[in-house]
């Protein structure tokens, strides 16, 4: 019995347009729950008829918060598609921006989109600084600032901005929810961290801005990368940019190792009970990044490709994204309609067509019976799948790699819990913090093999045999992929005539966030609300923990 | 009126020769300056302009030694002052010269004109030597409206206010600047220059035919006219412009 | 609470964070600086941060990509910290906000109805107009009612990026949703459009820092940008210009050309036609941008630049609805046109000629 129905629209501190309806029973637990998509913007179909090479550009603005990847998807579909393969250092460059994605993106959404969700902004005015420095240089003996001075200054900045009786941003929240449970001392050293990490957060960006022209939005290339490279020339990448790379990715390593993890893992140690909710579906997939032998080759990729189902970690099974009967999406509850009599359509021969069956605005709430979302709801062999940084870090651990094992070994040991306690919210924002440590080492390391790459003579960045689309043939498919920072992205594209016939993505946050397919099964975001009990209902705290674990993007999982 | 005048005979003009052959001036001397600094200058800006487009050459070495893009454009915007002051001048000129100077005016008011257009159309197209002339017909001053003034305008506006972005907030920015937004865009203003300029071609292209076309038909020196001035015309043939002053 | 209790200037609340005289001068001297304003008229600056309370921002958010709010908080002088903090009163912005749900719609109400004709309000994004607004909601609600709301009572609007300033990639063709910039939505209150996609961080904090500082808005050009930062193309400061003159152009992607830093022009670059900031200031702290890093400007602060595309050649199809033509294609076709016409004008009056000749006749022949 639903007991009451609580409505959290719009879920701030994420990107885009989510609205959340949990029904409670008696108890104050949750039992049923609807992730809405409450904006939609048309740019499949706006693709249409267009330039293929220039699909990137519009697919970018699918979203700026994981501005790139969409990119990167894009020219990676329309290669596949014309058969292009790019030349090796267009391959290292776009590691190094998808790299430089992930650990700055990460980093923004652990403080300055989740954090407050655990830390008391209120309670940090009353923390000792000196007990605060002791902490901070107990948690992370590297970083620097962790001085009581340091932090006697961040309190009162803190206390007058507050006194100032302009709270801004931090108004209206919940703090003093019986929820939070850090001291006061873990409070004002994430408060300091949030500041630091907001000033950093625009220096790592800049590595898009020397390959890419700027942050956000960079630029891509098909065919390649448009950033030359030429060691003899100023006008190119050249040994300063290298340099300025370089000390960027140092600078970035600091950040992660002596800043983020610690304070990840400071405040997961004071929500054990955290492990137990949240979990969710138990169907993890993960497309496959990071190519070391081009894009064609997923043996060789960093980030592995498979799937793993109902949380068993024995088997890894294979994901073929261009095989019509696996990846499929469903309209049963979407704002959408599709041919008479179809049910399910992969997306080669994906529809989008637009079709509003909600109530009325300004609407209550929204009908889990009926079409309730702007998000399509794609599926796997039709299993509903979780994506992203969990499901990553449990198939490449799963997938028995020694670089995932030995991050996630050491992190459990730190906190003292089983690998069982991954399924979980906590668990899904460790795994987060865990690949953002994968992710800053793997930038030295891609940065090191451009720098090789160079020495040994390749200077190419772009092949433009195909550039011409006279060279292309009259119909081809293309599928393109990445494991965006939210999880695996995928692009399919359709050209007849050198221009766009059907273009289609299945976003990270369209598999995350969708609503209920046809059979009733809920997508991840839902799935993991369910079970979890909820101190006050009217501050919804432990909703937002969940949602807010999964980062939502609701720009990317409509588009 | 009209009139129609019967088939030329040699011997008729061995006969009578006072009947052909007689001459008026009919371009004074500001006309025929326009007009060949007009076409010289359309001439110039149409290469110069699809240079600009489509920049094909490639000079080595560095950059400071070569000015082709540059010098280019700069060519580009001479003949561009050299159009415009033409054209103003032809403006002026519309006012103060003789009725022949007037004499493209597209009365569209007018029955009249309409008739005088449809059956200068119609000698045209039946390959007949028929209603004549001595300043514009009907068609061929409809042609100069559209093609000459009305482009020229267009051109001279797109063309100015591509010309002023260079320097925002100057003269030319505040004399021309609104066309951007009228346009949508600079961008826009780019591609309605570049599509005008195929008009002057398509203009070209029909003028020069016509011109000698007509020359050849009427037999009215029209091809020399511009040069001096002076037309030929026969007994009959009417010097249709009077009702211009 | 946000609104309550009297707000404090920005130097009230710098001196209270243990910012002292000195610094503070020093802080206005930049900000100038950083404003491109005359060393006379630091006092102007100084004098605004010591007066002014810290005025009240509502940031809306509606068809969007949000990466206007990333790019703001990419700012360097001033950091996205001391906007914040120090500068204005960030009321009500969904991607930063604690609060969420109902209790951030209470802030935005409060701030409304407790600072009429005060706040400023600030839109990432756009509405869809089609269908009564349903491809956006926020609290139930359509984007465009909340829009509209906000808007009455606000001081003046800031319509940041491109989408809220000229509709961007939502409203390109065909307009799935009826997206519109805010300019056509709301009327008679004074906009400032800042577009860009997104725009770059310090035009974004310059243009606020602006108002804070003076107290009214920048003056104006006829797209209602700020003239400060969008009065001159990208191609007129671009630094590949003396390439561009010397006619040395990039021929192929990766080629000798483009490795010597030759000028995009022939690969589609938009700097000629599109007015921004980029070459003068340059992207996150003067780093690069678009040009400076191989890839021609996609015209990304203009006017329905999306269906300016494809953005890989100079020219594409001519602004007339409908025709998929370029300028030269429209143009070669009706050069051809008019010849063929003329030679076939021709051949028939040569043929009539003949026919004539062989008749016996004259060429001239009445009916
Ligand atoms: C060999 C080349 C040319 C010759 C012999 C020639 C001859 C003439 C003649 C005889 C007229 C008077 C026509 C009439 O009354 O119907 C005329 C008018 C005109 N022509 Fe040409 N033309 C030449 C090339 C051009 C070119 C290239 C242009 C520019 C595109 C041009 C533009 C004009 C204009 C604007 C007028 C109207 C003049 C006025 O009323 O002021 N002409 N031309
Ligand atoms: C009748 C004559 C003219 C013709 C046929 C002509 C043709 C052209 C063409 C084809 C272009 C290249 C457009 C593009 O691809 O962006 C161009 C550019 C230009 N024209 Fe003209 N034009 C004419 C008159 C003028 C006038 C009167 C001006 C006034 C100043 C002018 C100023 C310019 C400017 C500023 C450019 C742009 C140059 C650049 O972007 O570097 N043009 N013209
Ligand atoms: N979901 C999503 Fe993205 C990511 N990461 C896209 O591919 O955030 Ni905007
Ligand atoms: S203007 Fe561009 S960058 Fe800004 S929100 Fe819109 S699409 Fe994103
Ligand atoms: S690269 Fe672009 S903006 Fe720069 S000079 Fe060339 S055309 Fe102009
Ligand atoms: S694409 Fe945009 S970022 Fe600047 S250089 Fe062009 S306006
Ligand atoms: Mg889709």
């Amino acid at each position: 019995m639903t007991a009451q129905r609580v409505v959290v629209d719009p879920v701030t501190r994420i990107e885009g347009h989510l609205r959340i309806e949990a029904m409670l029973d008696g108890k104050g637990t949750i039992q049923d729950a609807m992730s809405s998509g409450t904006m939609w913007r048309g740019i499949e179909i706006i693709l249409r008829n267009r330039d293929p090479r220039t699909a990137w550009a519009y697919c970018e603005r699918i979203c700026g918060v994981c501005t790139t990847v969409h990119a990167l998807a894009s020219v990676r579909a329309v290669e596949n598609a014309v058969g292009i393969t790019v030349p090796r250092n267009a391959d290292i460059i776009r590691n190094i921006m998808f790299l430089t994605q992930y650990v700055q993106d990460h980093v923004i959404h652990f403080y300055h989109l989740t954090a407050l969700d655990w830390v008391d902004l209120v309670s940090a005015l009353g923390a000792d600084p000196a007990k605060t420095a002791a902490l901070a240089q107990a948690v992370s003996p590297h970083w620097p600032k962790a001085t009581t001075g340091y932090f006697s200054d961040v309190k009162a900045t803190l206390s007058k901005f507050a006194s100032s009786g302009q709270l801004g941003i931090f108004a209206n929240a919940y703090w003093g929810h019986p929820a939070y449970k850090l001291p006061a001392e873990a409070n004002l050293m994430a408060v300091a961290h949030y500041l630091e990490a907001l000033k950093w957060q625009k220096e790592i960006a800049k590595i898009h801005t020397i390959f890419g022209g700027k942050n956000p939005h960079p630029n891509y290339l098909v065919g390649g990368m448009a950033c030359a490279i030429d060691m003899q020339s100023d006008n190119a990448i050249n040994m300063e940019r290298l340099n300025y790379v370089k000390g960027l990715i140092t600078q970035a390593q600091g950040i992660v190792e002596n800043l983020y993890l610690p304070d990840l893992l400071a405040v997961a140690s004071f929500y054990p009970e955290w492990t137990t909710y949240g979990g969710g579906l138990g169907n993890y997939m993960s497309y496959g990044d990071m190519p070391q032998n081009g894009i064609g080759d997923p043996s060789t990729f960093l980030f592995p490709r498979g799937i793993i189902l109902d949380k068993d970690l024995s088997k890894v099974l294979e994901v073929d994204p261009t095989d019509p009967d696996q990846i499929r999406e469903q309209v049963a509850h979407s704002w959408y309609t599709y041919p008479a009599g179809t049910e399910a359509l992969h997306p080669w021969d994906g529809v989008t067509e637009p079709k509003y069956t909600g109530p009325k605005p300004p609407y209550k709430q929204l009908d889990e019976n009926g079409q309730y979302s702007w998000l399509k709801a794609p599926r796997w062999r039709g299993k509903a799948m979780e994506v992203g940084p969990l499901a990553r870090v449990l198939i490449g651990f799963a997938s028995g790699r020694d670089d995932f094992k030995e991050v996630v070994t050491e992190a459990l040991g730190q906190l003292k819990i089983p690998a069982a306690a991954l399924f979980s919210t906590l668990g899904r924002l460790a795994a987060r913090g865990l690949e953002t440590r994968l992710a800053a080492h793997w930038l030295q390391a891609e940065f090191d093999r451009l720098v090789a790459n160079i020495k040994a003579g390749d200077q190419q960045v772009a092949d433009t045999t195909r550039w011409e689309p006279a060279t292309w043939p009259a119909e081809c498919k293309g599928f393109g992929f990445t494991e965006a920072p939210r999880g695996s992205l995928g692009h399919w594209v359709h050209i007849k005539d050198t221009k766009i016939a059907n273009y289609q993505a299945v976003v990270p946050s369209t598999w995350n966030a969708s609503p209920k397919d046809s059979e009733g099964q809920h997508g991840a975001y839902e799935a993991a609300l369910l079970g979890t009990p909820m101190a006050d209902p009217k501050r919804p705290v432990e909703i937002l923990r969940t949602i807010h674990s999964f980062d939502p993007c609701l720009a990317c999982a409509s588009h | 009126m009209a009139t129609n005048v019967g088939a030329f005979r040699p011997e008729e003009l061995a006969a009578s020769p006072h009947r052909f052959f007689r001459r008026r001036y009919v371009w004074q001397w500001p006309i025929r300056v326009f007009h060949w600094t007009n076409a010289i200058s359309i001439t110039v800006l149409f290469l110069t302009g699809l240079y600009i487009a489509h920049p094909i050459l490639a000079p080595a070495g560095e950059a400071y030694k070569a000015f082709v893009m540059g010098r280019v454009r700069q060519i580009h915007f001479l003949f561009a002052f050299i159009f415009a002051v033409g054209f103003i001048w032809r403006m002026y000129w519309f006012w103060m010269g003789n009725n022949y100077a007037r004499s493209g005016f597209p009365f569209f008011w007018r029955r009249s004109w309409w008739q005088d257009l449809f059956r200068q159309l119609g000698d045209y197209l039946h390959l007949r030597r028929g209603h004549v002339h001595l300043g514009h017909n009907a068609l061929g001053g409809l042609s100069y409206t559209v093609f000459v003034i009305a482009l020229g305008w267009a051109q001279l506006l797109t063309g100015l206010a591509m010309y002023s972005e260079s320097n925002p907030g100057g003269f030319w920015s505040s004399l021309v600047g609104w066309v951007i937004p009228l346009a949508g865009g600079s961008f826009q203003v780019h591609m309605w220059h570049h599509l005008f300029a195929w008009l002057f071609v398509v203009f070209a292209i029909l003028h020069l035919y016509i011109v000698f076309y007509d020359g050849q038909q009427y037999k009215n020196g029209l091809v020399t006219s511009m040069i001096s001035g002076v037309k030929f015309y026969q007994e009959g043939d009417v010097d249709h412009d009077s009702w211009l002053s | 609470m946000s609104s309550s209790g009297h707000p404090k200037t920005t130097y009230d609340v710098l001196r209270a964070h243990g910012v002292d005289r000195r610094k503070f001068l020093k802080f206005c001297t930049l900000t100038a600086a950083a404003m491109g304003l005359d060393v006379s008229l630091v006092p102007k600056v100084v004098e605004a941060m010591e007066t002014k309370p810290r005025i009240p921002v509502i940031w809306l958010h509606g068809l969007e990509c949000t990466c206007c709010s990333e790019s703001f908080i990419r700012s360097s002088h001033p950091i996205a910290q001391d906007v914040i903090l120090n500068m204005i009163s960030l009321d009500y912005d969904d991607t930063l906000q604690a609060a969420a749900g109902e209790q951030v719609e209470e802030i935005r109400r409060k701030v409304m109805k407790e600072h009429p004709g005060e706040y400023v309000l600030a839109v990432e994004g756009n509405a869809p107009t089609n269908d009564g607004g349903v491809y956006c909601t926020v609290g139930g609600d359509t984007f465009l009612n909340v829009l509209r709301e906000t808007a009455e009572h606000a001081k003046f609007v800031v319509a940041w990026g491109s989408c809220a300033s000229n509709g961007c990639v939502q409203s390109a063709y065909p307009n799935p949703t009826g997206a519109k910039p805010v300019h056509e939505l709301i009327h008679g209150k004074p906009i400032v459009n800042v577009p860009g996609c997104p725009p770059i961080a310090e035009v974004m904090t310059g243009v606020l820092t602006y108002v804070l500082t003076f107290g009214r808005l920048p003056e104006l050009d006829s797209f209602h940008r700020p003239k400060m930062f969008y009065a001159q193309r990208i191609h007129d400061k671009c630094y590949r210009r003396a390439y561009f003159d010397a006619g040395q152009f990039v021929e192929e992607w990766d080629d000798d050309g483009a490795r010597k830093g030759w000028c995009l022009y022939k690969m589609g670059c938009r700097g000629p036609t599109t007015y921004n900031s980029c070459s003068t200031f340059k992207w996150n702290n003067g780093v690069s941008y678009p040009i400076g890093s191989g890839h021609g400007c996609i015209g990304c602060s203009e006017n329905n630049f999306w269906d300016n595309s494809p953005f890989y050649d100079r020219l594409t199809s001519i602004p007339v609805p409908g025709i998929e033509a370029t300028p030269d294609g429209v143009g070669e076709t009706l050069a051809i046109a008019a010849g063929v016409g003329v030679a076939a004008h021709f051949a028939s009056f040569m043929v009539k000629k003949g026919l004539d000749r062989s008749r016996g006749r004259d060429a001239e022949s009445d009916e």
